[in-house]
């Protein structure tokens, strides 16, 4: 079932309920003249664990590519203890074909304020970092103004509405990135925070317990944070109305896919954009409902269905429904960011490998020998195959390099790799023909994949 | 790429005699940006901020004075200086153009505008004009690649770029 009514794109018009060209940035007074804050206070009535076992209770899964429960993690901090505990908004969103996070800073930037001031009060967190991208110039004063807003209305500050948390005053602020990807990883991101090179760190121990300045840290995404107000404002059976439930038999501690997603779509569509409908909508749907169709009306060939890190689908894979079983049961990584990036029958998927692991190669941090050298060797064998220098060897030598590096095969300290190896497996495994044609047969024995017919 | 080493061993350091963090700079992160943070070294990152847009970019020496305001080692400043792409060690044009180069920009025609502007300014990626006017630069993914292909000119984001509006965006800097 389609989307009933916009919720995080409530004030930001979003076709079919609105359309693009009305967007607007929504002031403090827009918001609350809008029904926002009052989940804020709603949340203000309730104890922290009632708010944190709603969270729970949801099952909202983290928006920034991992999927882990929101409520869940909450519920990890350890006791207070007296000392400062805190909450880092991660808001890097530097994953290519994502964008929707900028969506909500651009025109509703108290939609995620009100989130991360209910999470403050459920988790008792007295400080808030939100770490920005350093590109985002524009959205890091929007979002500046927003929090004088709040700060002048108390949601924030000496005489906040929520009064003390963790015996302090409840604080905001904005921390500027300087362009790295990696920072958006949960613990670069705290390195980078704290002034350090962004460097992720060995888990555990896990932010939760030892994050900023070796105090307890909650990470949350942006969209994350922001349907938190929506969740405590209406409820946990409505919020499960929408998006995929659990499956019959599966068991209630595996998180299902509810709510409402936003989904950004790029490439070859007619409309690109940021739309946002529930968790299982199929990608096909997504072209041809939301996105006017296939530019030029070409065929779909394939496309990313959240960000790089993920791999691609296949062409025949279009009816896919994007939730969060979308890895198992479609051969990628997993739903990621859900930036769907597009691609038309025209697409060279040789010259996407290389554009996306060259990504990868420049983005690696550099601490894991695997990643920082086998994203450029792959980088370079697939250079040398687009320029028609390639043999078989190559390609088993990409299977092989980057089939061995990440945190799931155990060789790297965060999933940055991941990304690496799922975007070359999946790209040669679903679109072999496209390489194989493009190579000679190698003439290094013991070292050649058979030429598929 | 972060992790390529720099020749700071044998680096000759140049040297002024006025301060690139000067008292109001320094009064006004001590004010503002210092009692955010539990500690010193965090405010790094807007430190270096905060110099890059008066200087225009990072001398050595101003690495080493937000060293000592912040009661940071030099080398650590460095350490997180090199790390960033968007901290200039290095003199940069007065205009910088970031062409988005990842993926959803490349599909949807980047170098073409790439080479547009190489040719328009005779330069290479990584190079200024001669009367340090710009500078072009690949950067990745921009977050904004609904309307790709897209670009930075210093902090304005430029979207939808096409071969004729290139011409637009170029001329009409001053
Ligand atoms: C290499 C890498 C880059 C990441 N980049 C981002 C990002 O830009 N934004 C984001 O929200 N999460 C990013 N993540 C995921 C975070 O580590 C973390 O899981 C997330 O911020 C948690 O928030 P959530 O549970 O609300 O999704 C990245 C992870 C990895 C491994
Ligand atoms: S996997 Fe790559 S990016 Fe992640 S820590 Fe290791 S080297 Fe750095
Ligand atoms: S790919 Fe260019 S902005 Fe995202």
């Amino acid at each position: 079932m389609a989307l009933q009514e916009p919720v995080l794109t409530k004030r930001i018009p979003t076709p079919p309920f609105g359309d693009f060209s009305q967007r607007k940035l929504n002031s403090y007074e827009d918001f609350v003249a809008t029904g926002g804050y009052a989940a804020l206070k709603k949340a203000i009535d309730m104890q922290p664990s009632e708010i944190i076992d709603i969270m729970k209770a949801s099952e909202l899964r983290g928006r920034g590519g991992a999927g882990f429960p929101a409520g869940v993690k909450w519920s990890f901090l350890p006791p207070q203890d007296g000392k400062p505990r805190y909450l880092a908004v991660n808001s890097d969103e530097s994953e290519p074909g994502t964008f929707k996070d900028r969506m909500l800073l651009d025109f509703d930037p108290h939609i995620l304020l009100e989130g991360i001031a209910i999470c403050m009060r459920a988790c008792q967190l007295d400080t808030t970092y939100i770490y920005i991208r350093g590109e985002y110039h524009h959205q890091a004063k929007v979002l500046n103004k927003a929090i004088d807003e709040a700060y002048a209305n108390n949601i924030f500050g000496p005489n906040s509405i929520m009064g003390k948390i963790n015996d302090r005053e409840p604080r905001c602020f904005v921390h500027r990135g300087a362009g790295a990807y990696i920072c958006g990883e949960e613990t670069a991101l705290l390195n980078s925070l704290e002034g350090k090179r962004g460097w992720p760190r060995i888990k555990p121990p896990f932010p939760a317990v030892a994050g900023a300045f070796g105090r307890p840290t909650i990470i949350n995404n942006v969209e994350t944070l922001a349907m938190c107000g929506p969740i405590i404002d209406k409820g946990v059976d409505w919020f499960k109305t929408m998006g995929v439930a659990r499956p019959d038999g599966v068991p209630p501690h595996v998180p299902a896919s509810y709510g409402p997603k936003l989904i950004g779509v790029s490439g070859h569509v007619n409309r690109p954009g940021v739309y946002e409908e529930n968790l299982g909508i199929t990608v096909r749907e997504m072209i041809e409902k939301y996105c006017g169709g296939m530019r030029n009306g070409k065929k779909f060939k394939s496309c990313v269905p959240g960000g790089i890190a993920m791999g691609v689908l296949s062409t025949d894979q279009i009816d896919a429904p994007l939730d969060f079983d979308i890895g198992k049961k479609f051969g990628c990584l997993g739903l990621g960011t859900a930036g769907v990036i597009v691609m038309d029958e025209d697409t060279d998927m040789v010259a996407v490998a290389r554009n996306i692991v060259r990504f990868f190669s420049h983005e690696s941090c550099g601490q894991c020998t695997p990643c920082r050298e086998g994203s450029n060797w792959v980088y370079k064998t697939l250079c040398r195959i687009e320029e028609g220098n390639g043999t078989t060897a190559d390609l088993d030598l990409l299977l092989e390099v980057s089939g061995s590096q990440g945190a799931m095969p155990g060789t790297t300290i965060c999933g940055l790799a991941d990304g690496t190896n799922w975007a070359i497996k999946t790209i040669l495994n679903k679109f072999w023909s496209d390489f194989e044609s493009r190579v000679s047969v190698s003439t290094i024995a013991g070292y050649s994949l058979p030429v598929l017919a | 790429m972060a992790w390529i080493t720099k020749n700071s061993g044998t680096m000759q350091i140049e040297t002024r005699e006025e301060p690139y963090l000067d008292d109001e700079l320094k009064a006004e992160i001590e004010a503002n940006i210092i009692p955010r943070y539990p500690d010193r070294r965090a405010a790094t990152l807007p430190t270096l901020h905060a110099v890059q847009h008066k200087v225009g970019w990072l001398p050595t020496q101003a690495l080493k004075e937000i060293a000592d305001f912040l009661g940071s080692a030099p080398s650590e400043v460095m350490d997180t200086a090199t790390f960033y792409e968007e901290y200039w060690l290095k003199p940069k044009g007065k205009y910088v153009i970031w062409l988005c180069q990842s993926i959803s920009c490349e599909l949807m025609g980047r170098d073409t505008i790439m080479s547009k502007i190489k040719a328009k300014l005779n330069i290479e990626p990584g190079e200024t004009t001669e009367d340090g006017k710009f500078t072009l630069m690949n950067v990745e993914c921009l977050g904004s690649c609904g309307t790709a292909p897209c670009g930075l000119v210093n902090e304005k984001l430029h979207e939808n770029m096409t071969v004729d509006n290139i011409d637009q965006i170029l001329d009409s800097l001053e």
